[in-house]
């Protein structure tokens, strides 16, 4: 299955599944189901190099919160993989929940990955990645220009 | 008329460059997802929650285009270019939907793009009107103009909208998930059966902040929802509900399409569980980037500011003597016409039930007529209720002839507003591919038979709700009477039920009556309906008081002796 | 008077998806607006054969599917649920026109 990034880096680790991943925590890659606790990471994200979230359909948007509580709240910082039901229409969702890589054999995902980011040049809420929300952007717009 | 509409400023919130550029972008994406589907790039269960999310059902004959209007609030402008749009892109006429959306029936794939780009030039979109993601968020109709509103909704809408547009997170949710604010003890928003309800309340310190309500829903399985938190600070609001989302998000069932509502999740862990799981994610998030500043609050509840309406009389002679030589009016003055905050003004609903119509429908025509009224009368400003009317929600007292007049013309000032034939229903299987029974048939039977006004108003408020299926898009369940349509051995039927109400307090799903009747019998057995009332009444009962006092068996036993 | 084979014939339907218009397979394998023109299959194999068919021509329609009918002594066909007949022949009421000021 073709495998991509924006970056071109992706880690060749073998990620566990999980079950198997919690006898060897050691290890720095696993997959998750997406009824799988990400909370029981904790412990261990400094050490994660890898972490795949499955999309058994892609309408199937549990993976969306893993991925956020896995950047936001447990502050995992190694590649986000989003495997399974992954298509190019997701993609500006899936980068801003912080996934970075993908495994995807829908034709033309290379290309659509490369506009993803700029299809919105507005967002309304925070998320994973570092976008200025446009309630932000209007404070500090109205503090340089008061009267607006 | 003056034609002041090029210049009158308006008191709600308006888009600014960051809102227009993500309509027009959207527009651009789904263009490009339209073309992709055509040539066969997408399959069709790729591309549907795409054409759902931008508002594309395929209906029985044709796609339909369910535009948003979020919190029910349009400009005379943005009336007109639905108006426009239907001409050029459908047949010429709209409904106005339960959800105060505006559905279009015949709309071509091909067109779409188009229809949504012109939309877009009066700061409109169809963006979630469909789909398993956060809908559009509904308030009060009277909003801002209601003289028993604490705090405008609307404000609260407006944040929520924006928070909740192309959410990253929660765009795949198990199923559908629809919102209501009431910023007013009197719920005329049905908050408590929306997947999450808001009323806005002021404590005892004055401090004013919401009771969140979750897990209300009409629908196969009908609920009313569960207070989560009695007072959560508005600046948390937010917080509190990605909270939320986040745990259905989680937790909500995805194996079976009926059973995945946040209603089935509360019901099946239990209002304290979910409580707890709520409160925990909440206690993590909410000093976070959610939490909103002072200045983003006061700056969109500024877009809210109320009118700044000239003193006008609170009594007018001519209004006096009108009452006097015209019953029409006086009529319509009791039942299509409320108090508004401010002396001088009322609040008026142009019905969209005239006799025997299509509830709720309203051609190019009559559309730019409301918006011309609402130009000249009503500070350029319209709302579309979930009973699916109109409302012009600042008209001088002085103005009410002509308003009434105006509308006359056209066809939308029949005095039945909450009376018997000011009847909800959704568009059932003339239109729907989910029906199972036609609704609007029903609905212009039962219009006919008791459109004589001076009977309506005798027989005082009564809510009818029409649906054709189970999904309960006319909300059947909180009608004063409900009417389920069922197929049965391809025959279709009709399922009364009585006692639904959703304002405060009064809460309630119907109960059924008894068997379903055949179509050629729901008249009479309505008309039963009404006897029994008429005949068991007391001073100043509405029906569903007398039906309260007196329980379903008088009706019962008036209904199946006449069916 | 309407003959029902056992409730054995059946048309296909579905919807085009540029436009949603209703459409039916001919005899030809086209789709056609024109319900009259519709190819019948006339038992259950058939039926399964015309679904087929239906679903290798959907490239420019949506989820092709059977409809049942019946048939009348002139040959003329009929949906059998009442669905299909509003799917087939339209709203079973006037719908308010684009001008309309007062509804009909």
């Amino acid at each position: 299955m073709p495998l991509f990034s924006e970056t071109g880096n992706t880690t060749i680790l073998e990620p566990l599944p999980f079950a198997d991943w919690q006898r060897r925590p050691a290890w720095p890659a696993v997959s998750l189901a997406n009824t799988d606790p990400v909370e029981d990471l904790a412990p261990h994200v400094g050490r994660l190099r890898l972490i795949v979230l499955n999309f058994p359909k892609f309408s199937d948007g549990r993976a969306y919160s893993q991925a956020r509580l896995l950047r936001g709240r447990l502050g995992y910082t190694g590649e986000l993989r989003a495997t399974g039901g992954v298509l190019q229409d997701q993609l500006p969702f899936m980068l801003r929940c912080g996934f970075d890589s993908f495994e995807s054999d829908q034709k033309g995902f290379g290309e659509a990955l490369a506009k993803a980011r700029t299809l919105f040049s507005v967002v309304y809420q925070p998320a994973e990645d570092d976008r200025a929300t446009a309630s932000l952007l209007r404070l500090s717009r109205r503090n340089v220009h008061p009267a607006v | 008329m003056p034609d002041t509409h090029f210049y009158q400023p308006k008191h709600f919130y308006q888009y600014d460059d960051y809102d227009r550029a993500l309509v027009a972008e959207r527009v651009e994406q789904f263009r490009d997802q339209v073309r992709r589907r055509i040539a066969g790039e997408l399959t069709e269960e790729q591309f549907k929650p795409l054409r759902l999310t931008n508002g594309l059902y395929l209906q029985l004959h044709a796609y339909m285009l369910r535009i948003a209007i979020p919190y029910g609030t349009l400009s005379s402008r943005q009336l007109r270019k639905l108006a426009d749009i239907s001409r050029k892109y459908d047949r010429g006429y709209g409904h106005f939907t339960t959800r105060q959306n505006l559905q279009l029936n015949w709309i071509k794939l091909e067109d779409a793009p188009d229809a949504l780009a012109a939309l877009a030039d009066v700061d409109m979109h169809a963006i979630q009107t469909s789909g398993n993601c956060i809908r559009n968020v509904t308030a009060d109709h009277y909003a801002g103009a209601a003289v028993d509103e604490i705090e405008d909704p609307r404000i609260w809408c407006e944040i929520v909208r924006q928070w909740s547009t192309l959410h990253p997170e929660f765009s795949f949710l198990p199923r559908k998930f629809k919102i209501a604010i009431t910023g007013s003890p009197n719920d005329r928003a049905a908050v408590r059966v929306h997947d999450i309800g808001l009323r806005l309340w002021a404590n005892e310190a004055g401090e004013v902040g919401f009771e969140v309500i979750v897990g209300g829903g009409l629908g196969r399985t009908p609920m009313i929802g569960k207070t989560l938190r009695e007072f959560l600070p508005r600046d948390e609001l937010l917080a509190y509900l990605e909270a939320t989302l986040r745990v259905y998000n989680r937790y909500g069932r995805r194996d079976n399409l009926y059973k995945a509502r946040i209603k089935i999740l509360v019901h099946e862990i239990g209002a304290e569980k979910m409580r707890e799981e709520v409160e925990a994610e909440y206690a993590a998030i909410k000093d976070g980037a959610l939490k909103l500043p002072v200045e983003t609050i006061e700056a969109i509840a500024r877009q809210f500011a109320p009118p700044p309406l000239p003193h006008r009389p609170a009594v007018v002679a001519e209004v006096e003597g009108l009452k006097l030589e015209d019953r029409d009016f006086a009529l319509w003055l009791k039942s299509n016409v409320a108090p508004h905050r401010m002396a001088g003004y009322r609040i008026v609903t142009a019905s969209l039930k005239p006799a025997g119509a299509p509830p709720g429908d309203a051609s190019a025509v009559q559309m730019e007529g409301v918006a011309d009224i609402a130009d000249a009368y009503s500070q350029g400003e319209i709302r579309v209720s979930h009973e699916q009317n109109l409302v012009l929600p600042h008209v001088a007292a002085e103005d009410l002839p002509a308003v009434w007049r105006a509308l006359g013309r056209l066809g939308f000032a029949e005095a039945n507003v909450g009376k018997i034939t000011d009847i909800i229903a959704c568009p059932g299987l003339d239109y729907c591919a989910l029906a199972n029974a036609r609704s609007i048939p029903v609905a212009q039977r039962i219009s006919n038979h008791f459109a004589g006004l001076a009977r309506q108003h005798d027989i005082g408020d009564l809510k009818i709700k029409i649906s054709g299926c189970i999904n309960a898009c006319g909300h059947h369940h909180v009608g004063h009477i409900g009417i389920l349509g069922v197929d049965k051995n391809g025959v279709e039927l009709y399922q009364l039920s009585l006692g639904g109400d959703i304002d405060f307090g009064k809460t309630a799903i119907g109960a059924i009556l008894g068997p379903a009747v055949t179509a050629d019998k729901v008249v009479e057995a309505v008309d039963a309906l009404v006897r029994t009332y008429l005949d068991a009444r007391s001073d100043g009962e509405r029906f569903v008081d007398t039906y309260r006092r007196i329980g379903a068996q008088p009706f019962k036993e008036r209904v199946y002796a006449a069916v | 008077m309407a003959k029902n084979l056992s409730g054995d014939l059946s048309i296909a339907s579905a919807n085009r998806l540029v436009d949603g218009v209703v459409v039916f397979l001919d005899d030809a394998g086209q789709w056609t607006t024109r319900f009259e023109l519709a190819a019948v299959a006339r038992d259950k194999r058939a039926g399964e054969i015309l679904l087929e068919r239906a679903r290798a021509e959907a490239f420019d329609v949506i989820d092709p599917f059977l409809v049942a009918v019946t048939e009348d002594d002139d040959a003329r066909i009929e949906p059998v649920s009442l669905r299909e007949k509003i799917r087939v022949s339209g709203l079973t009421f006037d719908a308010i026109a684009a001008d309309a000021v007062r509804y009909a």
